[in-house]
């Protein structure tokens, strides 16, 4: 047997640990930055810990009408993306999962085809803005309402139910749909869970559609606000803004703090996200 | 019953077929009803743009809309063609492409072979714990904080270099650092999650086979080239085969959120480039002509990647 100790495992533990400790660094950073008094990281302090300890910032942030406009969209369209994300999925993926359907193949082929073909980002648009959805919270919930790698993930999941539990109903007279609500979806409780898990943390971060569908200022989400806050005013920097630059270095620890609250809900499903998380990523590669 | 029914004469058939279409379509209505929003969705919003392309070959408007604009052919693909903006995005696109092939994808699987290697079953989950999480940040957050490190003013690495005397450097505007520091926070952010499909590679090799090798005296080094490596080529070569797909494609929002017009020469790739220009330049045809020339080349990379994978092993993806 080889030792457990032996130099080579330290090594490699040595250089986990490091890799580990540069992914988390960043994350570290902006929790000291928070928590700092707002007018002593102003002055450019190395932030390994907290100058002081300070709640300010959040103060400010929260009282912030912009922050809190965009919380509530992102909020909204967290809610929304996920219940009708998750319906059209479930509904999409039961049908999909009966091997005696007439005509499933046709429709699994028909969404296959999306996976490897699309119409790009223009094309999309411009469906998007024909269909009316444009600067509307719609435009944010609609375009991204089914994910077919997760009507695949959920159609393997029914598939794996027993199918006499359906013939035993079916016999007492119970139609499709009470079949679907009643039986699969109480019995695929933690498939739904999971994958309702990854739609709500996709929803909370995504941007990229509300960089292009949504232009007026009242509905734009938490992750736009905080890109015009830290990244905006960063280049502005750079590229020599002087006022703006006056203006930034009020606010290290305020922008730091609307980070983090902007991260917490993700910091709080994170343990029963990664619970799951294996077990799809490996069902997802076998069938996907 | 089915093999009675097709089993008539011909001209029998079709009205029986017909017949049968109906039968079905009553007998499963509530199953069919239950799919059909979705198929619905997956009509308007995936298959009306991939319709939507033929704007490539037209010269669209608003006004006339996707069917009436008029036909140019290949107007646009000329266009592209002879335009040295083009090239440059392409040859962006490839290079951060590369640069990902070359660092982050073995960072993932460097990754995964460390923490397979080691014994303690509390030490690896809490490892793990934490390079997941990154993954579930979005890239304003985690590209913020990045800018944030490399500010010239109060950035960590710049107060560091500070220390040692060194001047503060403007890393987000300097063209020779862009790539690299978006290459870095990749690796950073998501070689975690990339690791664990090979993690579950790993965890599928027979424990037995190390044990015949510890038994034969075989060194850490040897284990990993005659078993461990071998066990998880085939997980290896269908990333491969999928990330070569994706040559001409890079994540949208991490290049948004770290580029700026200073670094536009090193940093603009084929997606940002279609949203700047196509949107909001409103030049909607010539775009499209681009993300058209960008799927099919796509397209040819993959099919070209996998056909190689079948000639030189026994692995491919269809």
């Amino acid at each position: 047997m080889e030792a457990k100790y032996s130099i080579g495992n330290f090594v490699i533990g040595t250089i986990l640990v490091l890799f580990a400790i540069c992914t988390f660094l960043p994350f570290y950073y902006v929790m000291m930055a928070s928590i700092s008094e707002p007018h002593s990281v102003r002055e450019g302090q190395l932030l390994l810990w907290p100058k002081g300890f300070d709640l300010e910032a959040y103060k400010i942030i929260l009282e912030n009408d912009r922050f809190i406009s965009a919380l509530v969209t992102t909020v909204t369209r967290t809610v929304l993306g996920l219940s009708i994300n998750l319906t059209l999925s479930l509904m999409l993926a039961y049908g999909l999962s009966k091997k005696y359907l007439p005509g499933r193949s046709f429709f699994m082929i028909y969404i296959i085809i999306t996976m490897l073909f699309n119409g790009g980002i223009i094309p999309t648009y411009l469906i998007v803005r024909a269909t009316g959805l444009l600067d509307t919270i719609w435009a944010l919930v609609i375009p991204s309402a089914i994910s077919t790698f997760n009507v695949i993930l959920l159609r393997s999941f029914f598939e794996s139910i027993h199918e006499s539990l359906e013939e035993a109903a079916k016999i007492d007279g119970a139609n499709d749909i009470y079949i679907f609500t009643k039986i699969y979806i109480p019995l695929s409780m933690a498939a739904v869970v999971t994958i309702g898990l990854f739609i709500g943390v996709f929803h909370w971060n995504q941007f990229m559609d509300a960089v292009i569908y949504i232009h007026s200022p009242e509905l734009q989400v938490l992750q736009i606000f905080l890109r015009d806050m830290i990244i905006q005013m960063e280049m502005a920097t750079l590229l020599g803004d002087v006022g703006a630059m006056n203006q930034r270095t009020t606010g290290l620890s305020v922008r730091m703090a609307a980070v983090f609250l902007a991260s917490l809900p993700i910091i709080v499903v994170y343990p029963f996200i990664q619970k799951y998380f294996v077990k799809g990523v490996m069902l997802g590669s076998v069938k996907g | 019953m089915n093999h009675l029914a097709t089993s008539t004469p011909s001209e029998m058939a079709k009205p029986g077929k017909v017949r049968r279409f109906f039968r079905n379509l009553n007998k499963y209505k509530y199953l069919y009803l239950l799919m059909l929003p979705g198929i619905i969705w997956y009509f308007i919003y995936k298959y009306l743009p991939m319709y939507g392309v033929i704007i490539a070959f037209k010269d669209f408007n608003f006004r006339q809309g996707i069917w009436h604009s008029p036909w140019v052919g290949l107007k646009h693909f000329e266009f592209i063609f002879t335009f040295p903006d083009f090239y440059r995005i392409v040859r962006n696109t490839i290079i951060i492409n590369i640069y990902e092939l070359l660092f982050a994808f073995p960072a993932a699987i460097l990754l995964a072979l460390l923490l397979n290697e080691l014994k303690s079953a509390v030490f690896k989950r809490s490892i793990q714990t934490v390079v997941y999480f990154p993954h579930f940040l979005s890239w304003v957050i985690f590209g913020g904080i990045i800018i944030q490190l490399l500010s010239p003013g109060d950035g960590l690495v710049n107060q560091i270099r500070q220390l040692f005397g060194l001047e503060p450097i403007h890393f987000m505007v300097e063209s020779d650092y862009f790539r690299g520091i978006v290459i870095s926070s990749l690796i950073l952010k998501e070689s975690g999650w990339a690791a664990i499909i090979y993690l579950a590679a790993l965890s599928g090799i027979d424990p037995e086979q190390y044990e015949a090798a510890i038994i034969d005296g075989a060194s850490r080094l040897q284990k990993l080239f005659y078993i461990t490596l071998p066990g998880i080529r085939n997980t290896i070569i269908i990333m491969l085969i999928l990330k070569i797909g994706q040559m001409l494609d890079y994540g949208f929002e991490q290049i948004y959120v770290l580029y700026n017009p200073a670094v536009y020469d090193v940093g603009d790739i084929l997606p940002t480039y279609i949203y700047r220009i196509g949107l909001l330049d409103a030049k909607f045809s010539m775009t499209a002509a681009i993300g058209l020339f960008q799927s099919a080349i796509g397209f040819f990379l993959i099919w070209g990647a996998n056909r190689v994978a079948r000639r030189f092993g026994d692995v491919t993806i269809w």
